[in-house]
């Protein structure tokens, strides 16, 4: 508990005590049916359909560009008044000792007359399992964000925020028992770096293990999945390469080219007309000035995209490849584990051999309940990698427990340990997925994304309705992610719902109950019905919905895939 | 009179009383006219646009013709295609379909690696030992070769877990207790309810241990410096670093967007030249607000031991109005009487010493992950604007809670830092002092390194690999200027096969592993040679260690005096 000294830190909490098996449900809630199970199919090679994307009604794109207008002004009327007339509250933007401010006025704006007006809906300090439930240290906030006093209480909130696509963050079970034993056997300490010291027999199974479950012939682990990307493409691209990378590619991948100095060209989300003009159009330009031929050119894209939900056209993009001799980079930091019939990422749920794809990466942080990440190449690959990739030879490498845990995970997927949970897992969120997906089209809102991402992203639009949402949906004991600019186009704010295997049916019909009469209050069901199956507005009752659609969404027919 | 008369009866011979229009013309002008007066009439605030039309052609009515072109103008402009952007590809080349394709069949790509070099240089994997069956402790067993070979309880001399206390019995019960409750993974940055408790108990513990107002944590040492400094530079901002800092500080000035100017390594009177001459620099050109400006170095250097000279650093910043950053991934938890670092060694004070410190809990911590340290705005700042911790998970939770623990027991503890301090002297006054060695080897560490860092003299390397160091980073340089970036050097090449084989003699005669600085060639960007390292742990018995060194003295003699 904390004490009235330091009550504006977060307070250090004691874990609950309770039962076992509450703790265990509380974790990973239980299968409360069989009916509650869905096997993904394989696509079979067959591409992707051009998707329909929902746009709201003229009204409300005004009303949000009106929003941001009125902040904007607000914002530099207050920053006018502030550095006039009260200059020690803005000190971090004016020049002082002759040392200039840590950032500009500037550059600075959007987060502190924006964000900060809605800081409290993000970093919310928690404790404990971040698993089916998640417990959030209650704060109350001062002075609009500037700072938090914390009472010491927490609350059991609903977790739709953590990345826990298969339910593996637990404190229980047969992963944290081989944690656990890990550091029984090799310590908590990874020694130093891989080329040095830092290679155990512990990182090689792992290694092995992941290069299997993927379908590469070698696979290397780093400690961080950022930093997998920000140091991989200086490993064998230099300025007289090119990548194309899909416009909404994550940020570390954009660090990792940057950082390798290669070009980049990039083309619209998804657009492989775009993409195929593009390649044609460089192979024939080549490098800027000397137009001498590019040494190689590489296709960046990511499986499933974290603010989308939408996949990349992995078989017009491998045809296209094979076309132009290009190579293909594909980052499953959120498709691996989560998506395909057998959870082995993207390339299994489109139908195509990973030893089409060049490179893939993936993070062990999301579907694992680990931290790090991985590249999977063939071996000639990754043995040069092996002594050209930096983080090999300077970083740290994966401690010993989270090994232990990435090498349980993967066995209980692939049934080596405990046979059938791992199956188990995967349908439910399949099931999840697709149930709570559904459920919000019927209910009419605006969705984005494929039937099967465990990521649904809903749109809010307006900035203002971003903080409603998140407040009103903590009242209700819901943890949500909203993310608006500069992650999303300006208008399109959203709320991030990602999905995990260890919540129940229940456990959604109880969230669609409160996003329905929490959309009804901020009008948010906005749905054209441009995206439905029907091309109508679809305003279906509650109640409906969690009679009709447990069963209907394990139907293809009523998602345009 | 008369001349008047002239006039006025030859102007109509020569031009008609007025143009003659067609009538249909002039017919259809005004029934279109009249419509849209009508209709413009009928729209709300229409008459106050025919008002100001007409208003503004009385008062000027070359006015309302400009206005016309503009409107016509801009519907023009709304029309015609965007043109293409005129980039460094602007040079396009008509090309007929067929050329075209002929163009995309001809391009053949290089292959994704380099692979021509890989048989070559396949000694440095074999070389690389596996441990098996268990830690990374003082004493290992290991496989090399791709587990063609097998040495049982080697040891240790290579790792960089220097102060051991991540093992004490206290610590390893209380990671099993955080993992019991918190599981593995945080599964989620810390922007999205992925920062624990812990998470933000092991910032405040940190900010306290060292002094500072705001700690930051990220998930992995090496990205720390690349994401930071980036957060706070953009064009314009002006840094000064040492020549020998490590390759994540290269990372990080190559991202930071700055001039970056360099100083000879932890040469002072060089720095302060640059000072002076940057600021003269800033008098003449006057920008309209003053640039960030950043003095870069390394707390313990990582490629060569020593460490930078604080005091004279601070004077510096100081008198030239700069801000320092230092590295201190490796003298965190070594330097000072109680492990506090580089401020703690030199008796300063870090909150006023150093603007930002970024720190490792993977070294001596013998955590994971890395750190931030600094002034409160510059610490919530990190929050929103630097890459590596917005968009990468938090650290696993028990990685934090040993962080804290060993904080704790750092400040109780009054026994292990100088211990390791004491075995680091040994290892220092042992190699420094040899007479036999001087001939072949010079040490580039100080005596507070736990690591030993030696590399061959220049005259050795002469003899033996017929180059030198210089030499070396002339060829990286050129190599660099033509954008060849993969360097393969044949006599850098051979110096490091026999530095490795030193690594392999010891290890096979004597059973005590040491590694090499193992570098990545094609990354560094600065001056840098092939050097040995030998690490000390608090954990070490001093007998042990001794004839460690012993021996680890004899093969170097023997490999550097048996001709090749």
């Amino acid at each position: 508990m904390s004490t009235p000294a330091n009550y504006t830190r977060v307070p250090l909490c004691e874990p609950e005590e309770i039962p076992l098996d509450v703790k265990r449900e509380n974790e990973f809630g239980k299968l409360t049916s069989q009916k509650y199970l869905h096997q993904v199919e394989s696509l079979h090679g067959r591409p992707l359909q051009k998707t329909i994307i929902d746009a709201p009604p003229y009204y409300i794109s005004l009303l949000t560009y009106l929003n941001y207008l009125i902040l904007l002004i607000l914002g530099h009327a207050h920053d006018f008044l502030g550095v006039t007339f009260q200059r020690n509250k803005h000190l971090d933007i004016l020049e002082r000792d002759g040392l200039a401010p840590w950032y500009s006025n500037f550059e600075s704006f959007y987060v502190r007359r924006l964000k900060m007006r809605i800081d409290d809906c993000f970093s919310r300090p928690t404790t404990g399992v971040p698993g089916r439930f998640i417990r959030c240290i209650d704060r109350i906030s001062h002075n609009l964000n500037e700072y938090y006093t914390y009472s010491g209480s927490t609350t059991m909130c609903l977790n739709l925020s953590s990345y826990n696509y298969l339910g593996f963050a637990q404190s229980e079970g047969q992963c944290t028992d081989a944690a656990i034993e890990s550091v029984d056997k090799y310590g908590v300490h990874s020694g130093g770096s891989r080329t040095q010291i830092g290679t155990t027999d512990l990182q090689v199974l792992a290694e092995k293990l992941i290069a299997k479950f993927v379908g590469k012939e070698d696979a290397m682990i780093f400690s961080m999945g950022y930093g997998t990307n920000a140091n991989f493409f200086n490993a064998f691209m230099d300025s007289k390469c090119l990548v194309i990378s899909d416009e909404l590619n994550h940020t570390s991948i954009r660090t990792g080219v940057r950082l390798s100095g290669a070009a980049v060209r990039t083309f619209k989300h998804g657009d492989m007309e775009g993409l195929e003009k593009l390649i044609r159009e460089q192979i024939v330009l080549g490098q800027p000035k000397t137009n001498r031929p590019w040494k190689k050119i590489i296709i960046c894209v990511e499986g499933l995209y974290s603010m989308e939900g939408t996949l990349c056209n992995l078989p017009v993009l491998v045809a296209l490849k094979k076309k132009y001799k290009c190579y293909l980079y594909v980052d499953e930091a959120h498709s691996i584990g989560a998506m395909g019939p057998t959870g082995r990422g993207v390339c299994e749920l489109f139908g195509i051999d990973p030893k089409e794809i060049d490179v893939l990466m993936g993070t062990l942080t999301k579907s694992f309940g680990a931290a790090g990440g991985y590249i999977a190449c063939d071996k000639w690959i990754i043995d040069r990698l092996r002594l050209d990739i930096s983080t090999a030879s300077y970083a740290e490498p994966s401690p010993p427990p989270v090994l232990a845990q990435i090498v349980s995970s993967l066995q209980t997927i692939i049934g080596d340990i405990s046979p059938g949970e791992g199956t188990e897992r995967l349908q439910r969120i399949a099931f999840n997925s697709r149930y709570l997906r559904l459920g919000l089209q019927r209910l009419g809102f605006i969705v984005y994304g494929v039937a099967d991402s465990p990521v649904i992203p809903m749109l809010l639009y307006c900035p203002s309705k971003m903080p409603a949402f998140s407040r009103m949906m903590l009242q209700r004991k819901i943890a949500v992610v909203v993310v608006a600019y500069p992650a999303t186009p300006l208008i399109e704010s959203r709320v991030r719902f990602c999905m995990s295997a260890s919540l129940t049916k229940e456990d959604i019909d109880y969230l669609l109950r409160h996003v329905d009469e929490v959309g009804e209050k901020l009008n948010l069901k906005l749905g054209s019905g441009k995206s439905s199956v029907d091309g109508k507005p679809q305003r279906w009752d509650i109640e409906e919905v969690i009679r009709r659609t447990p069963e209907d969404c394990k139907d293809d027919k009523y998602f345009i895939i | 009179m008369s001349i008047l008369q002239v006039n006025d009866t030859s102007i109509p011979d020569v031009l008609p009383p007025s143009i003659p229009i067609p009538n249909f013309i002039v017919t259809s002008f005004s029934f279109i006219w009249y419509h849209l007066y009508t209709n413009i009439l009928r729209i709300p605030g229409g008459p106050y646009i025919i008002h100001y039309i007409n208003k503004s052609y009385d008062d000027d009515p070359y006015r309302t013709w400009v206005e016309i072109g503009l409107v016509l103008y801009a519907i023009y402009y709304y029309l015609s295609k965007p043109r293409q952007k005129k980039g460094l590809q602007s040079n396009r080349p008509k090309l007929s379909p067929q050329e075209v394709d002929s163009l995309i069949d001809e391009w053949q790509p290089e292959l994704l690696v380099e692979n021509t070099e890989l048989s070559k240089q396949s000694w440095r994997l074999a070389s690389i030992p596996e441990i098996v069956d268990g830690g990374i402790d003082t004493h290992i067993d290991l496989t090399r070769n791709f587990g063609k070979e097998r040495f049982n309880n080697v040891f240790n001399m290579a790792s960089n877990n220097f102060l051991q206390m991540s093992k004490w019995p206290e610590v390893i019960e209380l990671v099993k207790k955080t993992i019991k409750n918190y599981g593995v993974g945080a599964c989620g940055p810390a922007g999205f309810y992925g920062n624990q408790d812990v998470h933000y108990t092991l910032e405040y513990d940190l900010a306290e241990f060292f002094g500072t107002e705001g700690a930051v944590l990220y998930g992995q040492d090496f990205c720390v410096a690349s994401s930071v400094l980036p957060a706070f530079t953009k064009r314009g901002d002006v840094i000064v670093a040492d020549d020998q800092v490590s390759l994540a500080l290269q990372n990080a000035l190559q991202l930071s967007r700055s001039t970056v100017y360099y100083f000879e390594h932890n040469n002072m009177e060089s720095l302060e030249n640059l000072l002076a001459e940057l600021t003269d620099l800033e008098k003449k050109d006057k920008p309209p607000a003053i640039p960030r400006k950043f003095i870069v170095t390394e707390g313990l250097f990582e490629n060569s031991g020593d460490i930078a000279p604080l005091p004279e650093l601070v004077k510096l910043k100081e008198k030239y109005k700069f801000r320092l950053f230092v590295d201190e991934n490796l003298s965190i938890g070594v330097l000072g009487a109680t492990g506090r670092g580089l401020a703690e060694h030199y008796g300063m004070n870090r909150a006023t010493a150093i603007d930002i410190t970024i720190g490792s809990l993977a070294t001596a911590i013998g955590s994971s992950g890395g750190f931030c340290l600094g002034d409160s705005v510059m610490s919530q700042h990190q929050r929103i604007g630097s890459n590596a911790y917005c968009f990468s998970a938090s650290l696993p939770a028990y990685t934090v809670t040993t962080g804290s623990k060993i904080l704790e027991l750092l400040n109780k503890d009054t026994v292990v830092v100088p211990q390791l301090q004491y075995l680091s002297q040994l290892l220092f006054n042992f190699f420094t002092k040899d007479l036999q060695l001087q001939k072949f080897i010079d040490v580039t560490s100080c005596i507070n390194s736990p690591i030993l860092h030696f590399q061959l003299t220049e005259e050795f390397r002469r003899a033996r690999f017929n180059y030198s160091s210089e030499e070396l980073f002339e060829t990286i340089s050129t190599l660099q200027k033509r954008n060849v970036t993969d360097k393969y050097i044949e006599p850098y090449e051979n110096e490091e096969k026999f530095l490795q084989h030193i690594v392999d003699t010891i290890l096979t005669k004597h059973n005590i592993l040491i590694t090499r600085n193992t570098i990545i060639l094609k990354h560094e960007t600065l001056p840098i040679v092939p050097s040995l390292k030998v690490c000390c742990n608090a954990g070490m018995d001093t007998q042990e260690l001794q004839s460690a060194m012993e021996a680890i003295k004899a093969s170097v003699l023997e490999c550097c005096t048996t001709a090749n």
